[in-house]
């Protein structure tokens, strides 16, 4: 069996070699097409994270000055109260806020310790009984006006807004990323099918002698596997690449919706074991395929 | 050691390549096969050894019908089965004593095994000295030894010959059959097909004679025609 495994090791790193062009095309593509699924499974995350602030059904978020009176605050409050469109509503004061900041950017510690809990506003996180589009419009023209408001920010339009962008680019790059997946199986296909080809004197001997078909397929179906391995490699590097995009865009943000625009290195690592499986599974699958349609044994 | 029942082979349209064949080959036997060429020699060797599958019949080998066998163990069938061709199939990239010993690694053979076989089987094909050279710096003769010698180094039941000689001159011939007939004295069963009369001729031994796919003559210490 000690031979065996060498002979499988040695004859893979032969093949690899031999074909180190095509080898190099499928590795590649491989890598390209996984590192746009790790992209947009990271921006479905982040796209999550960044919304986090948003569920519950609150709608609208009426952000206060940092520097707003204690009165200021007590009228939008009253005002809250009193109307008989509001379900209910939370204040987040200074310090829950900060909690907040500090929760979103648990990456980025330099963000976190530039900021203190008095320059964050403190908000009102709205929830109305009607949920539509007009209603929250009204609301938000009336208490943007108030003293001491900062903004009104409409989780109606932010949150469709980013949703919609997100599924769009999203289910772009998955279209895009399944066709570079397609051709990427193609290539490697191509490439074991070469390898074949350069060896098939070989191959004849071994089925001659009387070599046992896993034996003879073994060495092939490894070279796919190590192509995809090796591109799902390259594209996990983009991935964290990514997510360092990711950070660096939140760090330079005001404290907006897009500050949540970050992946934490827990979904970093889900997203990477997900890419290294793809990449084996292509790479298993396109050397099943050229091995049982080409080798005939 | 051998039967095939009544076995038709086609190839896709055209005539039958072996029609109705039935022959017994029993153990230790050394049979020629003759016949023009397109006669369904080489494809009654490739039915033995389950390269091709007829249209009809059965073949047995050592007692098992062969065309029951599920694929995967057609490879075990064939470590029972050692082949030579004319034109040797060596593999040019490989010296002497690695494409024999290729032949017991890919069948999982341990080392010591590969380390004592190799050398002894080539010693006996006369190449003792001659292991690292490759298959170019060699003659035809030397060659088709290292073809014999990788056929017989797992110590088959059965060799299957396709115009051994039909590369070399007829000296050199003559020291490639005394080598099968060596290799048919230790028990094994030999099989094969020929263009060669003075071979035949000079062996006097069973031979069978195809035309066009039919089994024309089956004759004990037979002649080429």
């Amino acid at each position: 069996m000690a031979l065996k495994l060498d002979y499988m090791v040695r004859e893979t790193g032969t093949n690899l070699f031999r074909n180190l062009s095509l080898t190099i095309a499928s590795i590649l593509t491989v890598a390209v097409s996984l590192s746009l699924v790790g992209g947009s499974v990271l921006l479905r995350y982040s796209v999550d994270n960044a919304t986090q602030q948003w569920q519950g059904g609150i709608e609208f978020i009426v952000f206060m000055q940092p520097e707003a009176t204690g009165e200021q605050t007590d009228a939008v409050e009253r005002q809250l109260e009193d109307s008989t469109q509001i379900e209910r509503y939370e204040y987040f004061d200074q310090d829950r806020t900060f909690e907040e900041f500090k929760d979103l950017f648990q990456n980025t510690p330099q963000i976190v310790e530039s900021v203190t809990p008095e320059i964050l506003p403190p908000s009102f996180r709205v929830v109305p009984v009607d949920k539509s589009a007009e209603t929250i419009e009204s609301l938000r023209s009336v208490f943007v006006t108030q003293p001491g408001v900062r903004e009104v920010v409409a989780a109606f339009d932010s949150i469709r807004t980013i949703r919609n962008l997100s599924n769009l680019i999203g289910v772009g790059l998955f279209v895009v990323a399944g066709f570079l997946l397609l051709a990427a199986t193609l290539l490697i296909l191509n490439s074991i099918r070469m390898a074949m080809f350069a060896r098939r004197r070989e191959i004849e001997v071994m089925k001659l002698v009387g070599a046992s078909n896993w034996f003879i397929r073994i060495p092939f179906m490894l070279e796919g596997v190590f192509q995809g391995l090796i591109g799902s490699g390259f594209a996990i590097g983009v991935v964290f690449g990514v997510q360092r995009v990711f950070d660096n865009i939140a760090a330079n943000q005001d404290f907006s919706l897009f500050s949540g625009l970050v992946v934490d290195n827990q979904q970093v690592m889900t997203t990477s074991v997900f890419v290294m499986i793809t990449g084996v599974l292509i790479g298993a699958l396109g050397s099943a395929f050229a091995v049982s349609r080409f080798l005939d044994v | 050691m051998i039967k095939l029942e009544n076995v038709t082979k086609t190839y896709k349209g055209d005539v039958p390549a072996l029609r109705n064949a039935d022959v017994e080959i029993a153990k230790g036997e050394f049979v020629f096969l003759v016949g023009a060429s397109g006669s369904g020699k080489s494809t009654f060797l490739r039915l033995v050894n389950r390269e091709e599958r007829p249209e009809q019949g059965r073949i047995f080998v050592a007692g098992k019908d062969i065309l029951e066998l599920s694929s995967w163990k057609v490879p075990y069938l064939r470590r029972n089965i050692g082949s030579v061709f004319q034109d040797f199939k060596l593999l040019t990239g490989k010296t002497v004593y690695e494409n024999v010993a290729f032949a017991l690694e890919v069948i999982g053979r341990p080392k010591h095994v590969v380390k004592t076989q190799v050398p002894a089987i080539l010693e006996l094909v006369g190449l003792g000295g001659k292991m690292d050279s490759f298959p170019h710096e060699l003659s035809g003769g030397e060659q088709q030894r290292v073809s014999v010698a990788r056929a017989f180094v797992n110590r088959p039941l059965i060799l299957l010959a396709d115009e051994p000689t039909g590369n070399l001159d007829p000296a050199t011939s003559v020291g490639i059959m005394r080598l099968l007939d060596r290799i048919n004295r230790t028990g094994t069963t030999v099989l094969m097909a020929t263009h060669d009369r003075s071979i035949v001729d000079t062996m006097r031994r069973r031979v069978i004679e195809l035309d066009r796919g039919a089994i024309v003559r089956d004759q004990h210490r037979g002649v080429y025609e």
